[in-house]
């Protein structure tokens, strides 16, 4: 048995292998490459140069800070204003609707499968100029009012609308984990509805919600289109920086240094909230 | 840009060798080194030469696996070969001095036969007649690329907003007319850009620019960025100025102003200026496309094939009118090819003041200070972000 324990350990390992190999491959060696070129000279397109600080230097001399500063901020707002405006909807989904909820959980999915692109531009043609809001105000009541695109509250918008969907079924699993047992112990002992929903439904919808809030905010960090789209590039986020990095201004260390900042800023912020909140404990594994 | 040298070429040839070959294998197909290669071409341009239009008819006349991708800038399409998809791609479209001054002298590009493909020069409109000089290397010994879509390129305006006559004659001043902050939008093109701001800070972009000079051009790009209403894509740019959000824009010219025009909105028109900053007192900036047949050691023997296949008067016609943006062609000097195009297409491409446009502008070259200007740029961009 203890021969047959000892190959079973050898051949985990070996079995893992292919696996290894691809992610070595795959995920590894290309985020090694980044890391790698964000110390080279700037403006080089070879990794074998004498590495350096110059790239991170210019960084915090430079003004990067603020296209960092507004993709924090952005995508603070927006995990903020989702976080309030799904959990009613992911309440009711798991709660209320009943069979509709099936319906309803398509129609937010459907969008899902159109580009974000043509969905941003559809709210171009929404809040354009004689678009369908303002024409239509414009036309049946004589209101005439000036365009409210290219705007910081358009972007957020965008952002809300693209990224609900992350933010909604984490918490609606969530929320549908609280179990309605409790929650009536809770009532019959006396519980008002807020202390129920502050000591019964918050906390143990909490893995749900954590989820949400992480996937949304990684997610809403790197948010570029709705900045260019529905903001006019009226705001630069960090990642329309890196793009241009990579392109126009053939800096990829620049760039490469840049996208790490943004990783580090990212994994920081989240191994923080995850030591705070240790999903495996408010999962109940632990 | 030309400090990129031999050593960088080695490096990039060798160790992303196997980068590009899973690069190519997603959209490509992974074949192999010693693969035959008569039967395929792979072509790395902007928009129009992508589409079925234009490569249907030639898959059917070879047999070949014609693959395509287009992408909206040059400086990219350059990178992708410098990373190592040298290997991959057999054709190149680019911008005119791309080919000449960068892609030739680190031999990303390979030389046409000049006795096959010069006569086609002849048929051209007369500026393209041979020799003609973005097709040609420096010494003026080999023929790099095949001349075919070109147009001005300074800015677009909205005729019910502001008059032709009088944008030709304020010219880049609109820009600085602080009267007409939040009426304007900029066309993301960042070299384009470049090239407009130091256009409307009074003086060329394509010398060495003194410290004054880039002071003058900073405080340019901070004003011209945040009194912009908006920064997007051409796109976006035809849409505001057709709903009157904005009255015009910079960067661009029949290009980009095209699709609106072909939709009906005559009012929107590319304008070249009377004068400006430009060598001669030009005051307009024009591109011409060169494709080039790319420096792959297992380079497709369809490549110049399909460069004589461009040159037929129907299929130059094609191009110009492919999708997505509509474009004069230098095909349109041969009577055959000109009497394809209709009234209206000529109205689309502004045919009626196309020559006299092209002679107002300089033609697209590099800037020596470009990366110090970009930079500059992208800086003024973010910290007028929210402003």
């Amino acid at each position: 048995m203890a021969d047959l324990g000892r190959q079973r350990a050898r051949q985990g390992p070996l079995n893992a292998v292919p696996v290894a190999i691809f992610l070595l491959i795959g995920f590894a060696a290309p985020l090694l490459g980044v890391i790698i070129f964000s110390f080279m000279p700037e403006r080089t397109f070879s990794l074998w140069q004498a590495p350096g600080l110059g790239n991170y230097a210019t960084i915090f001399t430079g003004t990067s800070y603020l296209s960092l500063l507004w993709s924090l901020g952005l995508a603070a707002v927006t995990v903020c204003l989702l976080a309030v405006i799904c959990y009613p909807i992911a309440y009711g989904l798991a709660r209320v609707f009943g069979r509709w909820s099936t319906l309803l959980t398509l129609l937010f999915t459907i969008p899902l499968f159109v580009s974000e692109n043509v969905r941003l531009y559809g709210w171009i043609l929404f809040f354009i100029k004689n678009g369908v809001m303002l024409g239509t105000l414009k036309s049946l009541f004589g209101i005439e009012m000036e365009s409210w695109l290219f705007t910081e509250g358009m972007i957020v918008l965008g952002m809300v609308y693209v990224y609900l969907p992350f933010m909604l079924f984490p918490m609606t699993l969530g929320v549908s984990m609280v179990p309605q047992e409790t929650r009536d112990a809770a009532f019959d002992l006396g519980a008002s509805k807020w202390q129920v929903f502050r000591e019964v439904d918050l906390p143990l919808a909490m893995p749900g919600i954590m989820i949400g809030f992480l996937l949304s905010f990684v997610l809403a960090v790197g948010a570029l289109v709705e900045a260019k789209v529905l903001g006019g590039q009226r705001v630069i986020p960090i990642v329309h920086d890196i793009e241009l990095a990579f392109t126009y201004a053939q800096n990829w260390p620049l760039g490469s240094a840049m996208a790490v900042l943004l990783m580090v800023v990212v994994a920081t912020f989240v191994l923080l909230v995850l030591r705070r909140f240790d999903l495996d404990t408010i999962l109940g594994r632990r | 840009m030309n400090k990129f040298g031999q050593s960088r070429r080695n490096f990039m040839q060798q160790s992303t060798a196997m980068a590009a070959a899973f690069a190519a294998g997603g959209t490509l197909g992974i074949r192999s080194a010693f693969a035959d290669r008569s039967k395929e071409l792979n072509i790395l341009c902007w928009e129009g030469y992508n589409s079925a239009q234009v490569l249907d008819p030639f898959r059917q006349q070879t047999g070949a696996t014609v693959k395509a991708e287009s992408l909206t800038n040059d400086p990219t399409m350059i990178n992708r070969l410098r990373a190592g998809e040298i290997n991959v791609w057999d054709l190149i479209n680019v911008n005119n001095p791309w080919a000449r001054k960068i892609m030739w002298p680190e031999k990303l590009i390979k030389p046409l036969d000049r006795a096959k493909m010069e006569p086609y020069f002849e048929k051209m409109l007369p500026a393209f007649k041979p020799p003609y000089q973005w097709s040609l290397d420096d010494s003026g010994k080999d023929l790099i690329g095949m001349a075919q879509r070109f147009g001005p390129y300074s800015f677009v305006v909205n005729t019910d907003k502001i008059s032709r006559a009088s944008a030709e004659d304020q010219g880049w001043d609109l820009w600085n007319d602080d009267a007409n902050a939040g009426k304007y939008g900029v066309q993301e093109s960042d070299d384009w850009n470049v090239f407009d701001l130091c256009c409307i800070s009074g003086f060329d972009p394509f010398k060495e620019h003194t410290d004054e000079e880039v002071a003058r051009y900073t405080a340019t790009a901070k004003k011209v960025f945040k009194n912009a209403k908006v920064v997007g894509d051409l796109a976006t740019m035809n849409q505001l100025l057709v709903s009157g959000d904005i009255d015009f824009y910079l960067t661009g010219g029949t290009y980009s102003c095209s699709p609106a025009r072909a939709d009906g909105a005559l009012n929107i028109r590319a304008i070249t200026p009377n004068k400006g900053p430009l060598a001669g007192g030009k005051g307009g900036i024009s591109w011409i496309e060169i494709t080039s047949v790319v420096n792959n050691p297992d380079v497709s023997p369809l490549a110049e094939q399909f460069l004589e296949y461009v040159q037929d008067p129907e299929m130059s016609h094609t191009v110009a009118f492919a999708e997505g943006t509509f474009n004069p062609v230098a095909q349109m000097g041969n009577p055959d090819c000109f009497k394809l195009f209709t009234a209206e297409e000529l109205d689309i491409i502004q045919w009626d003041s196309l020559e006299e446009e092209m002679a107002r502008s300089v033609e697209y070259d590099i800037v020596p200070d470009y990366d110090r200007l970009l930079d500059i740029m992208t800086a003024a961009k973010r910290e007028v972000s929210g402003g």
